[in-house]
């Protein structure tokens, strides 16, 4: 199995930190931003094969950002986990439209975000 | 010449004659009882019944008029009164005048009796008419009354004010020419043809009045018609109520963003605190130096927990006048020494410093000193987290003894607040987003001072401030 590059996009740096570390102790190769401008930047050079953001976020909101990346068609196919201490809900059709997979309430399980990981990228827990 | 418009004494004279005459017929009778004789006394005899009964016709004719003229008189004064009895003959018919009198007597007594009743009963639906008006119009709602056909019987000035038209319209103007409303105008004439006299319809309503956005519940019911029989009867009317329920959808939608803030303020600490602790129960922590830099954000993040929740009961207890203030004079220096001495320690840390320019302790104002005192170290503490290590702090309270204020200001040579900003930072939740990353804030801190300082302390809170150059906040008091 080749390294799966996963990007995590949060202001909080606390939660960016406990994501990374989880993520990495679980294998993957993790990249960071800590706004939605500089997340949509590393998308484009980096191509992860995962997208974990925060939905509120400073420059660019995380909806925004899964919308932005889907408009483009190299960063199109990129599946995206969504982080919210909002309560927002996925309507029908926005997975389609922001390619937004999975969202996660906050406060999260680290090990529940795994699996959800695990989940998007087809991959056996 | 009449003989009814002879004078007594002519008819007396009259009679005297016809006496004589009658006298001397018997004279001649007894002395010469001839054919000639007979004859001209049967003549004489015969003018003088006639004469007799002409007379007493008149006499009769004359006392009937007199009645009559009598009763004509009393009717024109509008009362009648009994004919008195002038002559025997009379009597059948002055009795059947007098009972006609008596009765006709009774029913005009009767009728006035109604009369009176019957004024009464108007002034009491008058009165109760004016009442029920005065009910309706002192009504905070806006209440409008049409009848069957559609006419605006009532409303009141909250009508007009909400449906702008002049409450001067004459009485019974057809709906649709004083109210500009359609929807308004639908509902009252859907509800009119409905004929439900049991039963209302609640209708939201969202409209704009003098180009501003309101929303009215309008409760509609039809007035029953009690002078109809039966089970299909016509409603007599509509009865349309505007209740203006915008500020309680303003209040209930700014309850809403509070209650959704909140949530998302405490879910942010309470996410790190359970991602760390779930980490470390995983042993995913592997040495003691990530261990320990875990326990420390747990710490941190917790006691931000607990600010917050502070911050929150604070500002809700104030705002529903819940806190108890205990306002007695109290000196502002010492509040902002005490303040400074807890605030130095942090500044220190950053090698920041504090430069105090305070008046004597004399200047007293009336206030709550736990309260004042978290509000100066809230300005305080801000300006300390968004200064840059190495910076300056000035804290200066000046009294104008002539307008009997003091004027504190908490000045920084931070990163300052863009001017877009300025004008919310005292806005519950607001957080600069320039400014996020230099340190956390749950947007509660500045809105705490307003509400201390404008609402408990009736001062004025305000703010300068430059980007890159640093800020100024601060408030004003009255002296004691």
């Amino acid at each position: 199995m080749s390294e799966k590059t996963i990007l995590v996009a949060d202001d909080e740096s606390h939660i960016l930190n406990v994501v990374s570390l989880k993520l990495r102790n679980a294998g993957f190769k993790v990249i960071t931003a800590r706004d939605g401008q500089e997340a949509y930047e590393l998308a484009n050079t980096e191509k992860p094969d995962l997208l974990i953001t925060d939905y509120h976020m400073p420059q660019m909101s995380g909806i925004e950002l899964c919308r932005k990346l889907k408009e483009s068609d190299a960063t199109a196919k990129i599946p995206a986990i969504m982080l919210t201490a909002r309560g927002y809900s996925l309507e029908p059709g926005d997975t389609e439209q922001s390619g937004i997979n999975q969202l996660i309430s906050k406060p999260f399980s680290p090990r529940q975000l795994l699996t959800a990981v695990n989940e998007v990228l087809g991959l056996a827990a | 010449m009449k003989i009814r418009s002879l004078p007594i004494f002519v008819i007396c004279l009259i009679a005297a004659g016809l006496a004589s005459i009658a006298s001397t017929a018997g004279v001649l009778l007894r002395t010469r009882p001839d054919a000639y004789t007979m004859t001209v006394a049967g003549i004489v005899l015969f003018m003088l019944a006639s004469a007799a009964g002409l007379l007493a016709g008149t006499v009769l004719r004359g006392n009937c008029r007199s009645v009559a003229r009598r009763l004509a008189n009393q009717i024109a004064g509008g009362s009648i009164e009994r004919v008195p009895l002038k002559d025997a003959e009379m009597r059948p018919l002055t009795t059947a005048i007098n009972d006609l009198v008596d009765y006709t007597n009774l029913k005009i007594s009767d009728s006035r009796l109604r009369f009176k009743e019957l004024e009464i009963q108007l002034k009491v639906a008058h009165a109760e008419r004016q009442h029920a008006e005065a009910i309706i119009k002192s009504i905070s709602d806006a209440v409008l009354v049409t009848d069957r056909f559609d006419e605006l019987v009532l409303a009141n000035e909250s009508a007009a004010r909400a449906l702008q038209f002049k409450t001067t319209q004459p009485r019974r103007t057809p709906v649709d020419k004083v109210v500009s409303d359609e929807k308004v105008i639908e509902l009252i004439r859907e509800m009119r043809q409905s004929g439900s006299t049991n039963g209302r319809r609640i209708v939201e309503h969202k409209t704009k009045v003098g180009g501003v956005d309101r929303t009215y519940k309008i409760t509609l019911s039809c007035v029953a018609d009690d002078s109809q029989g039966g089970e299909n009867r016509e409603p007599a009317g509509v009865v349309c109520v505007l209740h203006d329920m915008t500020r309680e959808k303003e209040i209930a939608q700014m309850k809403n963003d509070f209650v959704s803030h909140v949530s998302h303020e405490l879910r942010t600490p309470l996410a790190s605190i359970r991602a760390y602790v779930e980490m470390l129960v995983d042993g995913e922590a592997h040495d003691e130096k990530t261990r320990g830099e875990f326990y420390e954000i747990i710490q941190s993040e917790a006691n931000r927990l607990g600010r917050l929740i502070d911050n929150i009961l604070s500002i809700s207890r104030i705002e529903s006048g819940l806190v108890k203030v205990n306002k007695k004079p109290v000196s502002l220096s010492v509040i902002l020494k005490e303040a400074i001495e807890v605030i130095a320690p942090q500044a220190k840390t950053k090698n920041i410093t504090i430069e105090e320019r305070v008046p004597p302790a004399f200047y007293q104002t009336n206030a709550d000193k736990d309260m004042l005192y978290q509000a100066v170290l809230n300005l305080m503490s801000n300006s300390v987290k968004y200064t840059p290590e190495g910076g300056n702090l000035t804290i200066e309270s000046v009294v104008d003894e002539l307008s009997n204020n003091v004027v504190t200001r908490i000045t920084d040579n931070g990163v300052g607040i863009p001017a877009k900003d300025l004008p919310f930072v005292f806005d519950k939740f607001y957080r600069v987003e320039a400014n996020s990353k230099m340190a956390k804030g749950t947007g509660l801190g500045l809105s705490l001072v307003k509400h201390i300082i404008e609402n408990v302390h009736q001062g004025k809170v305000f703010v300068n401030s430059e980007v890159g150059k640093g800020s100024t906040f601060g408030f004003e008091l009255t002296l004691v």
